[in-house]
């Protein structure tokens, strides 16, 4: 029972993404003149949004990086747009979820805060090239981007308690150690990490990306943290929120200065999201995680496709 | 208080307290801008055959404002839903100054220099003071 209300609910997500896709392929859609009332589209872009939430959470990705290809192929919303709101979405849905993080220690501000400072550097001048780029060019670059974060979810192996010998200087010199509690084991997880130097590279270029594409980062922190520096999954997961709430905090104010942020794109969305991933964690359960996964990386892919075919003239 | 508390727990808490005020005053901020309570600077049935176009573009048709200029539009419901947007943006800032003097009493001068650091990041984005940003 459990089961067939877990695969109704993805199957009733898919009916919501497919009919999103219906409405924007019609012609006065195409036309980018709606024959329906204004306040269609912001209410098609909650149900979307509450279906990426609950997707989102079933699938352990940040609901950023569905929003951006997603919303950027099946709305008549322009991309500057969309990548100002999903900066806001990532941002909103991080805060949500740090404060409880940080007071339980599954984040640690300690580790965060390197990363941050490089990749809010590293997302403002994203954001300044993604303003500066024709769409053309902008929508074959994120086309390309999602493609690969699609391989990269796809092929990925994460390790729930990595082996590190020893912090390196900077790691030590840094005070990226500590210890926390698991309360699925009961027991207290010491941790620390090494090759910081190497992770804080990867940071700046992950940043350039969430900027420039108004992406959620969270696909590349966890297994940045994760597989690079060593941290355990659960602190990877959790540090990254909080690393993400700093990083696209800086890239939106580009966005904001620029009037790139439209409230009645953001706020649906927002709100759409954080039921729908409240609602995900209550079938976290019962979903059928691989499904779910599946379902996920088959709309990286098409949205993807999508922008990239656009990007190129193929598919206009 | 603060004086003992770890930054961590400190930052937890201011953040936690923000973003619950943040939620709350965009919910607010949408009812009055989409409930017609506040009338907008760009009426809502414009919307439709403006928001498909790029940013500049959108700007010369709505003769819409940028940097803070904004501000001085919080008569209307489409700037008071930004300003209510806003409040994510700055949350950070907020609790990244809050923790500094906090860092410095626990005598962590390679975190507290960070902070200052992420401070003046957080402060130039915010203040539209980066080269190429206007």
């Amino acid at each position: 029972m459990p089961q067939s209300l877990g695969r109704n609910t993805i199957t009733g997500m898919r009916l919501v993404l497919l009919a999103a896709a219906i409405v924007w392929a019609s012609p006065a859609a195409a036309a980018g003149q709606s024959p329906v009332a204004w306040w269609v589209w912001p209410l098609a872009l909650f149900a979307v949004t509450f279906a990426l939430g609950v997707v989102a959470v079933l699938a352990g990705v940040g609901g950023g990086v569905l929003f951006v290809p997603i919303v950027g192929a099946f709305f008549p919303f322009h991309l500057d747009f969309v990548r100002g709101a999903g900066l806001l979405l990532a941002l909103s849905g991080a805060l949500a979820a740090a404060p409880a993080l940080l007071a339980n220690g599954l984040t640690s501000l300690r580790l965060a805060m390197p990363a941050a400072l490089v990749g809010s550097v590293t997302s403002i001048v994203g954001a300044l090239i993604g303003l500066a780029l024709p769409a053309d060019i902008l929508y074959t670059a994120l086309g390309a981007t999602i493609l690969a974060i699609a391989l990269v979810m796809w092929r990925s192996r994460r390790s729930d308690h990595p082996e590190v010998p020893a912090n390196d200087p900077l790691g030590a010199a840094l005070r990226l150690h500590g210890v926390y509690h698991d309360q699925a084991t009961g027991r207290d997880v010491e941790w620390k990490v090494w090759r910081t130097p190497a992770a804080l590279a990867a940071f700046a270029g992950v940043g350039v990306l969430a900027g420039m594409f108004g992406l959620g980062a969270g696909w590349a922190n966890v297994p940045v943290f994760n597989l690079v520096m060593g941290a355990p999954l659960k602190l990877s997961v959790g540090s990254s929120g909080l690393l993400l709430s700093v990083v696209d905090s800086s890239a939106a104010w580009i966005y904001l200065h620029r009037g790139a942020v439209l409230p009645m794109l953001v706020a649906p969305s927002v709100i759409g999201i954080m039921l729908g991933a409240r609602i995900g964690v209550r079938l976290l359960r019962i979903a059928p995680a691989a499904a779910v996964r599946g379902t996920v990386l088959a709309l990286l892919a098409f949205a993807g496709g999508r922008a990239l075919l656009k990007g190129l003239g193929v598919w206009a | 208080m603060d004086l003992k508390r770890d930054p961590q727990d400190i930052y937890a808490r201011w953040l936690g307290a923000g973003a619950w005020l943040a939620f709350a005053l965009s919910l607010l901020a949408l009812f009055l801008y989409a409930g017609g309570v506040l009338a907008p600077f760009v009426p809502l049935e414009r919307l439709p055959q403006l928001w498909g176009l790029p940013v500049e573009r959108f700007r010369e048709q709505t003769g819409a404002p940028t940097d803070w200029d904004w501000i001085g539009y919080l008569r209307y419901g489409d700037y008071v839903g930004l300003a209510a947007v806003c409040l994510f943006a700055v949350l950070s800032l907020v609790c990244y100054l809050r923790v500094l003097p906090a860092f410095l009493r626990h005598g962590e001068r390679l975190q507290a220099a960070l902070v200052a650091a992420q401070i003046v990041v957080l402060l130039a984005a915010a203040s539209h003071l980066i080269p190429g940003a206007r």
